[in-house]
């Protein structure tokens, strides 16, 4: 009897040995429209290989916290991340972003796939975009024809509009968000660029208060004028608040807020919004990158399961369902595709901004660079420095971040 | 022979293991990383970087400012409306937990009520305001250089008041009412004995309300966070935002625990400040 017993126990543990470890992927998505649609292919691509799929949605804020620590860490917490390309750079700096073991098709939009790219040693591609957003001009057609005005083209003729429209409706002639950091670099980057000013030079070093950057946070301030009260505060959500509500004729936005301008639920002005591309002034005008990407961790103890995966979510089909799921997609055959455009509106547009658009500067310190940047345009907005000292004191400060980088 | 484990340690070590684990261990961590850079060498570097950046100060100086008005606005507050409330034989329960409700709202969920409240169109109080008459087209509250950080104050107020009212409360029915009695006899008035019987027996609690709203003002994160980011520009920034875009904004963890460290001492050095302050009177 004992023998059975103790042959029965070591047959048990022999099973539970040679038992395959359980296939699971860890995925740390956004906490919104772009993370959803990652969400339901994740499930989908799951069922369909056996493989067990486990989600972290996480706000915007938390997703860079928990990937940064989980890359520096090393811990392997998460088999695919997705992020937004500005953290990039930062993120590669550790080598703990494991490189595609193979290269992305030219479909895919030129400006997103070379913020996959390691901008110190461009080459090897180390992500695939996932939702290829930039920014738009948004504005009341309505409003534009009832003017006899067309869509504007340059800055200047987003100014007079401003003044003519907003007088005569009585209305805000634009809006914009100034509050510190993100938001307020997000709405003078296009400016800064039309402009022909950068925040740093091919070298890396601060030239954001030259000349042409000065100018363009003057005209910046100009534009306040015919903002609401309080713009300097203001995020994406009152911006876009302003525009439903039909209390603001223009503004600078991101894809994600189109569909809300449709939706006669939420929205005042359903088909009275047109989208085109960044407004030109000295130079060409161009739209900020902002595409999220997705990533394997050097770290993952799935990769091949992670790289199957990201392959797989991020050809055609699937963009395809994503982009119905409300993701502006990344690879262009996409964005042409006939049903998708007959649907969603914007899509040309969309693809005329993604195709010029700018991404931020491509170093390892662009949010502590982007958060003093952002606090000297606040403070011009408000009123607290005059355009000049803003932009010479911002100069510093960066080359100060730059300087204790080296 | 005895044994010369104490008898005890088996029945602490569980809370000890944590203790060690979640606490002591972290501490001793953050003193490493503050002292080290990124090649593990020895540097004071983070500490001397403090005093050369402006950021760091602009945030020191809003933190003292917002901590001492806040404190000061909700002890007057907290005081009066525990006498006041003290002083009613009826209904006192009622409106004990009535001046309860704001503080049992999570500081998140109140922040996010008034930055809708706070919006200079669309927002409840300039709405009221316009509809009696008030023009208020200057006021953009959390947008205004001048105006921001004294509508974070506002909510800080409005939701921690009724924590010194509580604590103050529940001092004054500690006392006993044998010298209170007693003064009156004696022909003092109200004021006096208020002033020279009430306030000096009620002082414990009120260093214990202070300290621990004080301690809390200090790192206030929460509201700021969603009211205004520390803007405009750097109107409402405070330490602890900054130590926390510092450390997960920019990954720079030395810098972040050596801001910690800082905001430690100069709270531990409040905190004994007010000490003997409340004992000398």
């Amino acid at each position: 009897m004992m023998r059975v017993s103790l042959s029965l126990i070591l047959c048990a543990l022999l099973a539970a040995c040679s038992r395959s470890p359980e296939r699971t992927l860890t995925i740390a998505v956004n906490a919104g429209v772009e993370g959803t649609a990652l969400k339901l292919a994740a499930k989908e691509w799951g069922a369909s290989k056996g493989v067990q799929v486990e989600v972290v949605e996480l706000p915007y804020a938390n997703l860079f916290e928990k990937e940064q620590l989980d890359l520096t860490s090393k811990t392997g917490a998460y088999d695919v991340i997705m992020l937004d390309d500005p953290w990039f750079p930062l993120m590669l700096e550790s080598g703990s972003i494991a490189p595609l073991p193979h290269t992305l098709d030219a479909d895919f939009v030129a400006s997103c796939v070379e913020v996959c790219k390691d901008p110190k040693h461009p080459g090897a591609q180390y992500a695939v975009p996932y939702v290829g957003n930039s920014q738009l001009f948004f504005y009341r057609k309505d409003l534009f024809a009832k003017y006899n005005l067309t869509a504007p083209q340059t800055w200047d003729e987003v100014l007079a509009a401003a003044k003519k429209i907003g007088a005569g409706e009585k209305m805000f002639g634009y809006v914009m968000r100034a509050a510190p950091g993100n938001a307020a670099v997000a709405d003078y980057m296009g400016l800064l660029w039309a402009f022909g000013g950068d925040v740093l030079d091919a070298s890396g070093n601060p030239v954001c208060d030259s000349p042409a950057a000065i100018d363009a946070l003057k005209f910046m301030l100009e534009l306040g004028k015919y903002s609401p009260p309080g713009y300097a505060g203001f995020n994406a959500d009152e911006v876009s608040a302003h525009l439903l509500q039909s209390t603001a004729l223009m503004s600078i936005n991101w894809p994600a807020w189109i569909a809300a301008m449709d939706d006669a639920s939420k929205s005042k002005v359903v088909g009275k919004i047109d989208f085109t591309p960044m407004p030109s002034e000295r130079v060409h005008g161009v739209g900020e990158l902002g595409t999220w990407i997705v990533a394997v961790p050097a770290a993952s103890k799935h990769a091949a399961d992670a790289f199957d995966f990201i392959f797989w979510a991020t050809d055609a089909p699937q963009m395809k369902q994503a982009a119905l799921r409300g993701n502006p997609p990344t690879r262009r055959s996409v964005f042409q595709s006939p049903d998708l455009v007959a649907k969603f509106r914007a899509f040309p547009a969309q693809l005329a901004s993604l195709e010029s658009a700018r991404a931020r500067p491509r170093t390892s310190h662009w949010n502590e660079i982007e958060n003093t940047f952002g606090i000297y345009i606040s403070k011009a907005n408000s009123g607290a420095m005059d355009p000049a000292s803003a932009m010479h004191a911002a100069a510093a400060e960066i080359a100060r971040i730059q300087q204790r980088a080296k | 022979m005895k044994s010369r484990i104490p008898s005890g340690l088996p029945w602490v070590l569980p809370a000890l293991l944590i203790l060690v684990t979640l606490s002591i261990y972290p501490m001793i961590y953050s003193v490493k990383v503050s002292i080290t850079d990124a090649s593990g060498a020895f540097t004071l570097a983070n500490f001397i970087r403090l005093f050369q950046d402006r950021l760091f100060g602009a945030a020191a100086v809003q933190t003292t400012v917002l901590t001492l008005v806040a404190l000061v606005i909700e002890f007057v507050l907290g005081l009066a409306l525990a006498v006041l409330i003290d002083s009613l034989a009826r209904a006192r329960s009622v409106f004990r937990a009535g001046l309860l409700v704001p503080m049992l709202l999570p500081p998140v969920v109140a922040a996010v009520a008034w930055r809708l409240i706070y919006n200079p169109q669309f927002g409840v109080l300039n709405g009221t305001l316009r509809r009696i008459g008030v023009n208020t087209a200057p006021l953009t509250w959390t947008s205004g250089e001048n105006s921001a950080l004294l509508s974070v104050i506002l909510v800080d107020v409005w939701e921690w008041t009724p924590f010194l009212f509580l604590l103050l409360s529940a001092g004054l029915q500690a006392i006993p009412p044998e010298p209170i009695e007693a003064a009156r006899i004696d022909g003092a008035g109200a004021w006096r004995i208020f002033r020279d019987v009430t306030l000096p027996l009620l002082k414990p609690t009120v260093l214990l309300a202070l300290l621990l709203r004080a301690m809390d003002l200090v790192r206030i994160f929460d509201q700021i966070f969603i009211l205004t980011q520390g803007g405009p520009g750097t109107a409402t920034e405070t330490v602890s935002l900054y130590i926390y875009r510092t450390a997960f904004r920019f990954s720079n963890f030395g810098y972040a625990a050596a801001m910690s460290f800082v905001l430690l001492a100069a709270t531990i050095v409040f905190s004994r400040g007010l000490m003997r302050l409340m004992r000398a009177r």
